[in-house]
């Protein structure tokens, strides 16, 4: 019943140029989603609830979409505002303390050389230090070395100028290696 | 040495990426479109529900809101009006009086007339002399 449903709400958009059902929407990006709800959120549990939200909006506001853009760029916008309102919601401040604790953790000195391990740490002391950055450039972090978006794809995601788009990166980047090097 | 290169490389954008890439323990169960139709469909009456009592509550509010400022117009009005008459027969008055002197001395012309009468007079009274004297002298 429920699945029928859902097919006759697919049909919904179907653009002359490229035809775009929700559920290959879903299929197709549904790990990209969820990524990004993952990196800007830093909780599994989080990013869980926010890729659900997202596709429900989405779903609901599929007639709205329009088929002339890609599907993948509307799905990420809807995301990257779930998951702000999400971090907002929950409180940043509480969270980076917790978190400050976790990379000071991870950076200690005497952590097993091995190779493996080595690469381990630096994954998890990066994914630290961007979830630790402001929001602002979070995000813009995320869509950039996440999810491969230019800076033209990022400026239409997040709705804000290129040139905002291009400063908030070289900030994000620069805030970024102060913190890995502090953390070091 | 293998440290200080670690070190040197720490920030850059291949490892931004390779540290933010999903691993594959962190991949998500796959979503069920279904479920998310049929959670869209349980939620839209209670939304529409929501919305229209919502929408009904505003419009309350609203008619409200202009029908107690219409009383409180409806009183105040005529002391309202009684004082703003008031103010602009007074206002009318205060200006009147000054306005009335000017106007009494703009609508006398008597001096002006007469003195512009006497010179026409005279005007006349000499071309005529002078008109007597050349008969005079050419006859």
């Amino acid at each position: 019943m429920a699945a029928s449903v859902a097919l006759r709400f697919d049909t919904r958009v179907t653009g002359v140029a490229s035809p775009v059902l929700f559920a290959d929407a879903v299929r197709d990006h549904q790990d990209e989603v969820f990524g990004v709800a993952l990196r800007i959120t830093g909780d599994r549990d989080a990013a869980f609830d926010v890729t659900s939200a997202a596709f429900l909006n989405a779903y609901r506001a599929f007639h709205r979409y329009d088929p002339a853009r890609p599907v993948r760029h509307w799905l990420l916008r809807i995301a990257t505002n779930e998951a702000i309102s999400y971090v907002r919601k929950r409180g940043r401040e509480l969270r980076r303390r917790v978190e400050v604790e976790q990379a000071s953790a991870i950076a200690d000195p005497t952590a097993s050389p091995d190779t493996e391990s080595v690469a381990r740490e630096d994954r998890a002391r990066i994914r630290s230090a961007v979830s630790l950055l402001p929001e602002l450039y979070r995000v813009v972090i995320v869509l950039r070395y996440f999810n491969e978006l230019s800076v033209e794809e990022i400026a239409h995601v997040t709705g804000r100028p290129a040139s905002t788009v291009g400063v908030q990166l070289l900030r994000g980047r620069a805030l970024l290696r102060a913190s890995l090097e502090a953390a070091r | 040495m293998r440290n200080d290169r670690r070190d040197g490389d720490l920030f850059d954008e291949m490892r931004l990426r390779r540290a933010l890439r999903l691993d594959a323990a962190e991949l998500p169960p796959r979503i069920d479109v279904a479920a998310i139709a049929a959670r869209a469909r349980s939620e839209r009456p209670a939304l529409a529900l929501a919305t229209l009592v919502s929408t009904l509550f505003a419009g309350v509010a609203a008619a409200g809101l202009v029908g107690l400022v219409a009383v409180a117009f409806l009183a105040v009005a005529p002391a309202l009006g009684s004082d703003l008459f008031a103010a602009a027969i007074g206002a009318l008055a205060r200006v009147a009086i000054p306005a009335s002197a000017l106007l009494s001395l703009a609508a006398e012309p008597t001096v002006p007339v007469a003195t512009i009468a006497a010179l026409a007079v005279a005007i006349a009274y000499e071309y005529a002399q002078r008109r007597e004297l050349v008969r005079e002298v050419t006859s």
